[in-house]
């Protein structure tokens, strides 16, 4: 089978995800938990499958242009997804990471590939930058949602006459906790990202920075993952602001991904 | 046959139910009363302050006597309680049981005492000599049907009681409350009940005395924490992470600017007020204070009405359990019933007969309408001759709800 035949049936595998999400969000209460973790589970398996395939069809590490990249942040997505739900077992992450994942993939599936074979593609430079920077950006999506549960879970407490949230979702500490340490795993990744890409300017233009948005969006993105860290390194306890912080970095990072994605790197490298 | 006879809180005000109620002494003399002026063959009292509840096993109809012992027992007229009364029989009757051990039945849905409670009736009949192995069969099925509707649904899972709404709420905020910091003021019975469990769950108490110290010094004994006058208010509010206040002070005891001072000290860490004073302890305006969440009486009560609402929901899980139980209980009642199985055991002994004849013609050749006959006499006659004894011997069993050996002659004649 070919990448696409396989980025398919990852496809229908994470709908399955999507529609747990759905019940779950409409409904308030958790319904297909196992099967939709099966699929999921599955539906991974055969992403990995397309990627790896897809990195013999290209030639290079698979995650320039939208195709590629959309599959790839999703790929990543999943995965952390998968290690806070085995280490957690808090099913309420996957309200996001189920509908985002599957939203990447249906992106990936409709749009065409990048045939271009640069050289500079085949750096070694390239997949390590790009992994460091996906799981990171993997890691900090959990923290986003964490975020947005922790604020969920907050507001159901001081209306006090909680509805259907307040029974789903974790525990403010929980909430907290899981997202700080989202918070550390994101910006150990984002910091060797940012620095690998240093490098990789540096062996292609022989300077560091070399100005284009999307360094500027990741140092934005970093600061406040710095804010972040020192708010939790301070109280012990990120609460609220954190939550809002790590909001709002995800949005810089999403901001940064597309940026990286839709004006592809060979774009820069060309220059 | 098993029957109940009883009245709950929906079929009876409080003041009937107290005036039939059963004390535990008297349980004994009960028993043995109902069982003899009901021709009961085995019998359970279930007394509780919710319900009174007489189950028993009996041969033939006995609804009427049962509720005229109850009124004769307690010296009232069966007409003036027949009205609370419900009477229900066979496969109703068992439904209920489930229904009542798995708390569906109860005011408070899922509440676990119950459980106990029927527990404890049984226990109490098994003492007087009053169960034998139907109502045995009923209670161990039932229990275990309850026991799994708690497991497998969430009838019984969010809390109800001001206490335990309270301990769960914290836990909704601090998740696990190992080594969080509770702090009484005043000290009513709800806020030890509400601390006691924070306590079980690692939490650390201190209580806040007022006039009396000594109480303060008790319960903080008790608690395994200390006591601290009431003047160190705000040291203590800043160390606290949960403060349940139920002082019987007549204005507000705790001011917003106590908190704002606390806050100031705990860099936005989360502090959580439980006001369950009337009139209340906490000034409204503390929960508008960053970091602050206040829930007052009201608020708490409101949460357990919700939390009351989510168990309804689940009720209908709950009875699908319980119905699969039922099915089963009622099933394995029929296979040990006597009459059918005194069928069967005829129209296997007919089917043999009538083959063991056809093969006999065969052999025989044409036959006379006497020989006919007589074949046909000769081989009834085995039959009746050979069942008559398990008959009449089943018969007298079954009248004495020994039905615990149709299972094994079932398996005896490959029926």
């Amino acid at each position: 089978m070919d990448s696409r035949a396989y980025l398919l049936l990852t496809l229908l595998c994470y709908a399955v995800g999507a529609l747990h999400a759905l019940l779950f969000a409409v409904l308030r209460r958790s319904v297909l938990t196992t099967v939709s973790l099966t699929a999921t589970l599955l539906g991974f398996a055969f992403h990995t499958a397309a990627l790896s395939q897809r990195w013999t069809e290209a030639g290079h590490f698979p995650a320039v242009g939208l195709h590629d990249g959309a599959s790839f942040l999703a790929w990543a997505i999943v995965l952390v997804f998968l290690l806070v739900y085995v280490t957690t077992r808090v099913d309420a992450a996957g309200l996001f990471a189920y509908p985002f994942a599957f939203a990447l993939v249906f992106v990936a599936n409709l749009t065409p590939d990048s045939e271009r074979a640069s050289p500079v593609l085949r750096s070694l430079y390239l997949p390590l930058h790009l992994f460091l920077a996906v799981f990171g950006y993997g890691a900090l999506f959990a923290a986003f949602t964490m975020g947005v549960l922790y604020l969920f879970q907050e507001r159901e407490l001081l209306s006090r006459s909680p509805r259907q949230f307040y029974y789903l979702i974790p525990s403010l500490e929980r909430s907290d906790t899981i997202g700080g340490r989202s918070v550390v795993g994101g910006f150990g990744f984002l910091t060797l990202a940012i620095v690998t890409g240093f490098l990789w300017n540096h062996s292609l233009h022989g300077r560091y920075w070399t100005g284009d948005p999307k360094e500027w969006a990741a140092l934005v993105a970093w600061l406040i993952y710095v804010a972040i860290l020192a708010a939790r390194w301070r109280g012990g306890w990120g609460g609220r602001r954190a939550a809002w912080l790590a909001i709002a970095g995800f949005a810089v990072v999403v901001f940064t991904f597309a940026w990286a994605t839709l004006v592809p790197a060979v774009a820069v490298a060309a220059r | 046959m098993i029957v109940v006879v009883g009245l709950n809180h929906e079929t009876a005000p409080v003041g009937v139910r107290e005036a039939l109620a059963f004390p535990k002494e008297r349980l004994p003399e009960a028993l043995a009363r109902v069982r003899e002026e009901a021709g009961l063959g085995e019998a359970v009292i279930l007394s509780t302050c919710n319900r009174v509840e007489v189950y028993g096993r009996s041969a033939e109809e006995s609804l009427d006597a049962v509720s005229a012992f109850l009124a004769r027992f307690h010296g009232r007229e069966p007409a003036e309680i027949a009205p609370h009364l419900y009477r229900l029989e066979g496969e109703a009757a068992v439904r209920h049981a489930f229904r009542v051990a798995a708390s569906l039945d109860s005011m408070v849905m899922g509440e676990p005492q119950i459980l106990g409670q029927v527990k404890d009736a049984y226990e109490a009949a098994e003492k007087a000599g009053s169960l034998g192995s139907v109502l045995n069969a009923l209670r161990n099925r039932s229990v275990a049907a309850a026991k799994r509707a708690r497991t497998e649904t969430a009838i019984g899972r969010n809390a109800v009681s001001v206490s335990h709404v309270a301990v769960e709420l914290a836990r909704k905020i601090f998740g696990d409350l190992r080594d969080r910091a509770v702090l009484l003021v005043g000290a009513g019975k709800m806020s030890e009940v509400a601390a006691r469990q924070m306590v079980r769950d690692g939490a650390r108490a201190s209580v806040l005395g007022g006039r009396t110290f000594e109480r303060a010094e008790q319960l903080a004994a008790a608690l395994g924490g200390r006591a601290a006058p009431f003047e160190a208010l705000r040291g203590e509010l800043a160390r606290a992470d949960i403060v349940i206040s139920g002082t019987g002070a007549p204005g507000v005891v705790i001011q917003r600017a106590d908190v704002e001072a606390a806050q100031a000290v705990r860099r936005g860490r989360p502090l959580f007020l439980i006001d369950i004073a009337v009139p209340r302890d906490v000034a409204e305006d503390a929960g508008k204070v960053k970091g602050v969440f206040l829930y007052d009486l009201d608020d708490v009560k409101q949460v357990a009405e919700a939390n009351l609402r989510e168990r309804k929901k689940e009720a209908h899980a709950a009875e699908a359990i319980l119905e699969d139980e039922i099915r089963e209980f009622l099933e394995w009642r029929r296979s040990l019933e006597v009459v059918p199985l005194l069928v069967e055991l005829r129209r296997r002994a007919d089917e043999i007969r009538k083959a063991e004849i056809d093969k006999a013609r065969k052999r025989l050749g044409p036959l006379s309408p006497e020989q006919e006959r007589a074949l046909e006499a000769a081989t009834a006659a085995i039959v009746n001759k050979l069942l008559h004894g398990p008959t009449v011997h089943l018969k007298q069993m079954a009248g004495n709800g020994q039905s615990e050996h149709v299972g094994f002659i079932r398996k005896l004649f490959g029926l």
